[in-house]
Parts: C-alpha cells; structure tokens; sequence
C-alpha cells in the first residue's frame, strides 16, 4: 500500500468520525431537501407537462450539488477554520491533497443519497422514464467535484470565514432565482444568457439531463465547461492550501 | 544542531514585527524551552518551524536542512501540539490518539500499546473513551499532547501544553516530556510559566517583543542575580501599593503578588519592612529567598505576564 493511499484511508477514518454526529443529520437533510423538491415542484406548476417534469427533476442533481458544496461546505470549512482545524491537520506529516480528497469522498457520500433519491422519485411521481447513460457516473462524479472544489476554493481563499458565510447566502439565491435550472435557458434576459454562458450552473444541469434523459443538450460542451472549472478549483484549492501565513 | 534558527525576522501587516531577528539553536535530546511573555512571538516562531507561517526573512534548518523551502520535511521530523484546541469533536480520546499514531507511521501493535501506556501515566482512563467534545478544556489538553507524544518526531513541539491542566496531572505531564527526551526527542516547549520551566528545561530561550534577551541553561541566566535575594509579598486583598523603599530593585506586580530583588546587603531591612507590613495588616505574607529564574525573567522582560498593573504604577521613596 503506498503512503499516499494509506493516508488517505486514515484521513478518511478521521473525517468519517469527526462528521460523525452531523453525517446522519446532514444526509437525512439532503434527502428531505430531495423529496421537498419533487413535490414542491407541483405546487410551482399545477399543470405540469411530461417534458418540463423531466426537465426540472434532471436539474435536480444540479441544486442538490451546488447547495452542498457552494453553501454547505463553505460555512463547515469555515467553522473548522475558526476552530484552528487546518492548523492542526497541515501540521500533520500527509500531504495536504489528501487530506482533501479524504474530506471530499466524504461530502460525495452525503450528496449521493438525495441526488439518486430526488431522481428516482421524481420520475416515478411525475411518471416519466429515464434514459440512462453509462456516462451519467462521470458526468455526475464531475458535477459533484467541481462543486466541491469551488467550495473549498470559496472557504479557503475568503479572507475571514464570514465573509465565506456572506458568500454562500448570495449563492443560494443566485443559483435558485437566476439560474437556468429550474427554467429553460430562454426565459432569461439577453445579458444573463451571456454570463451563464461561461458560469458552470447551466452546464452542470446540462450533464444530468444529457446523460439521464433524452433532452437534446450538447453533452461534449458542458464535459468541457464544467470539467475546465473543476480545473480551476482544484488549482485555486492547491495554492489556498499550500499558502504559508 | 539539530534545530538551528538564524536572524529569523516575520513582519505581519507590514510594520508588526511578530519576530525581530532570533537566532537560536538546539540540541539532539535535549527539553528547550521558548519563554516570553503573551504576544512576544513564540506562537509565531514555532508555527514557522513547521510551515504554518512563512518567514519575511532569516533561516530555519532542520538536521542541516532547509525546511523554509522543504516545509514537508519539518512536517516529517516535528510532532506538534499547537496552542488551539486540537479538532476532535467527533473523535473519542483514544481513536484520536490512536489515529495520530498511525498517521505518524506507526504500526498497530505499536500504537496501541504506546496510546494505552499514556492515557494510564496521564491518568485519563475515564475518558479514553469519551468523545472530544465532551471533554473539558484540561483533558483535551492533555489529549493533544498524547497525540504529539504517541509517535514522537525527532523534535516534539509543544505550545502551551500545561494550559488548562490540574496541578496534579500537570506533574504527570511535565514527567511524560522528560521522558520524551529520556528517549531521543528533542522538546521544543513554548511556555510563559516560568516556575514550571525551570524544574523542566535544561536550556531556555526567553523572548519578548520578537527578540531574544537571554539564552542558556537556567543557572546561567540567574549568574547575573548573584548577591541578589528575592522577595516576595502577598497583599491583603483590596491593597495596593504606589510607593515602596530603595532597597527594592526592579519591583513588579502580578495580581496580589509584588516581587522584588533586594542586594544580600540589605535582607535586615527588608525583613524588617516586611513584618511591619504584616502587622499593619496590609500584607498577607511575605517570602525571602534565593533569585529564582522568574527573577531572573522579570529582570529581561519587565512583566511577568498582561495582567500586571502598568510600569510605573510602583515608585520607590
């Protein structure tokens, strides 16, 4: 077993037993989130079509994701960051990656439940198939990265962890209100089609609908897109982590 | 050498000069403590030991290497407990250790053994299985330095390790460090508990506003306060002093506490003060001894810690 490996399998005993008490907590949150979604949905739209049903359940992954790593994530690291956390593990003789990776296999675990959850019951309630793609591991593994990654990116590089805090809560209402996830791109006004067309949120609803249905989205696009900020998050994690005081 | 520092100088904000020039160096196996008052850079110095912080200049070498550029390396050969509470909430006292140990290197068999004979000369069985957020502020403490100990480095860092700890355990602690030594650490301690210090170091450094005042083994540091005595008053609750006599050199106060140094020459007069300011009902008791390192520290620094009453505040006749 090579050092890193083993590291990283300790690192993550570590992890699993620090988030112990809030793990069940979190994902029994994550789930309820992903049911309240499906049946909130048609309460927003008392006549809802098959293909807007399919539509909105598929960018369901998208929300879930996004709300975990860009809102969740921040505001937990931020505590472990007043608390003197980070002060604590870079001390420790493992690279500072791993301990990165091992807190990331954990947070996918929670995400997991309620994105399978909010799919699976969300085509069942509104009676819709769904087309599965072997692709939809990848494309889902990357959504759910980048948005890791970008989560850290936002905890670690904010100058003090309220202003994280401050970060995510205008987050939440950017990706809710403004995005074109629960909405068809067209809705939006011209000059907000342009910004999303560099943001990752579109690409990411994008993937899950690309590779769980049969809407027409151009999935080689949104691989590219959203695999290029994942890029970018984990370069900007590395040097925020690595940053000596 | 094994621990070698050069003029290391760490500006914060561009004009705190958290460490203004400290060279020190310190030997294999021996406990070397890092005294000052709060605030006089010793959290900032060792925290650029292990690559937390970043020098603005200067040279930190580890075994002849450089761990300014090899930050990994100091990672490798220090074990640490820093001053904040270590991260284990979630944790029982003894996954915790025992986690360490292995993240350390260490094999099972090895860690277990070594975490169990720790808790048991620390006396903190009852907790061993508690998790860490139940923990009080002195058990945590002590948790964090089994987790430094349980697989030494080469160099065991340790930041405030009494902080919080009862009287008895902090006995149990301080012989648990001589042990480390005892088997080929070298401990790096960073205290302002002076009396503690003493009993436990064999050299010092002692700092105080980023600066180095005084290096070497206690005794030496006191050669300077020969045919000097110390004298300490306690004061009746509600006392306080503004003036004191000649004799008195350098008096400081620390809450109820006055400490003086007095010339050997001069010990009739003090003795004879001192009781008639018990008498008078103003002092609870008084001491004369021998110059201890505290003396010694007060001489460097002017202050024993923050909470004294400014300088100035005691004047002599």
């Amino acid at each position: 077993m090579t050092k890193a490996l083993r590291s990283y399998l300790l690192l993550l005993r570590w992890q699993a037993l620090s988030q112990k008490p809030l793990l069940p907590l979190n994902m029994a949150v994550q789930i309820m989130i992903a049911i309240g979604f499906v049946i909130g949905l048609s309460f927003f739209y008392p006549e809802i079509s098959e293909t807007t049903a399919k539509y909105l359940i598929t960018g369901a992954p998208t929300i879930i994701i996004l709300m975990i790593g860009l809102v969740l994530l921040p505001q937990i690291v931020g505590m472990a960051r007043k608390e003197g956390t980070f002060d604590y593990m870079w001390s420790l003789p493992i690279p500072r990656m791993v301990y990165i990776a091992a807190d990331a296999t954990i947070w996918i675990l929670v995400v997991l439940p309620g994105v399978i959850i909010a799919l699976a019951m969300g085509a069942a309630y509104y009676g819709f198939g769904l087309d599965i793609s072997l692709l939809v591991i990848p494309a889902l593994l990357l959504v759910a990265i980048s948005g890791i990654f970008l989560g850290y990116a936002i905890a670690h590089g904010a100058p003090k962890p309220e202003i994280a805090h401050l970060i995510t809560q205008i987050l939440v209402f950017v990706i809710m209100i403004f995005s074109p996830v629960m909405y068809p791109v067209e809705q939006l006004p011209d000059w907000l089609v342009k910004i999303h067309n560099f943001l990752p949120i579109k690409y990411m609803a994008d993937l899950s609908r690309g590779t769980l249905t049969d809407l027409d989205v151009n999935l080689g696009l949104a691989f590219i897109v959203v695999g290029a900020w994942c890029v970018a998050g984990f370069i900007i994690t590395y040097f925020l982590i690595r940053r000596r005081r | 050498m094994l621990l070698e520092i050069n003029n290391l100088v760490k500006v914060f904000n561009k004009n705190i000069r958290a460490n203004d020039g400290i060279s020190l160096k310190v030997d294999e196996g021996e406990v070397f403590g890092l005294l000052g008052p709060n605030g006089a850079g010793k959290t900032t110095l060792v925290n650029q030991i292990i690559g937390l912080a970043m020098p603005t200049s200067g040279s930190i070498t580890i075994n002849g290497i450089d761990v300014v550029s090899k930050p990994d390396y100091a990672r490798q050969t220090c074990s640490f407990q820093a001053q904040t509470q270590v991260p284990i909430a979630g944790l029982t006292a003894i996954q915790a250790i025992e986690l360490v140990g292995l993240i350390r290197g260490g094999d099972n068999i090895q860690v277990r053994e070594r975490s169990r004979q720790l808790i048991d000369s620390l006396e903190i069985g009852e907790w061993a299985n508690k998790m860490g957020a139940t923990l009080s502020g002195g058990v945590r403490r002590i948790v964090a330095f089994c987790m430094a100990a349980v697989i030494p480095g080469r160099i065991v860092i340790l930041d405030e390790p009494t902080n919080d700890i009862d009287p008895v355990r902090r006995r149990l602690l301080w012989h648990e460090i001589r042990s480390l030594a005892d088997t080929g650490s070298t401990v790096l301690l960073v205290t302002h508990n002076v009396l503690e210090a003493e009993r436990a170091v064999d050299r010092l450094t002692i700092i105080d506003k980023g600066k180095v005042v005084g290096t070497g083994t206690a005794a030496d540091l006191k050669d300077q306060d020969k045919n000097h005595m110390r004298l300490e008053l306690i004061l009746e609750p509600g006392m306080i002093f503004h003036k004191v006599p000649k004799f008195l050199e350098q008096t400081i106060t620390s809450k109820r506490r006055i400490i003086s140094r007095i010339n050997e020459k001069k010990v009739t007069n003090a003795l004879n003060w001192s009781q008639s300011l018990k008498e008078q009902g103003m002092i609870e008791e008084f001491f004369l001894g021998p110059t201890t390192l505290e003396d010694a520290y007060v001489r460097m620094v002017g202050r024993l810690d923050v909470l004294e009453m400014p300088d100035g505040d005691i004047k002599n006749d």
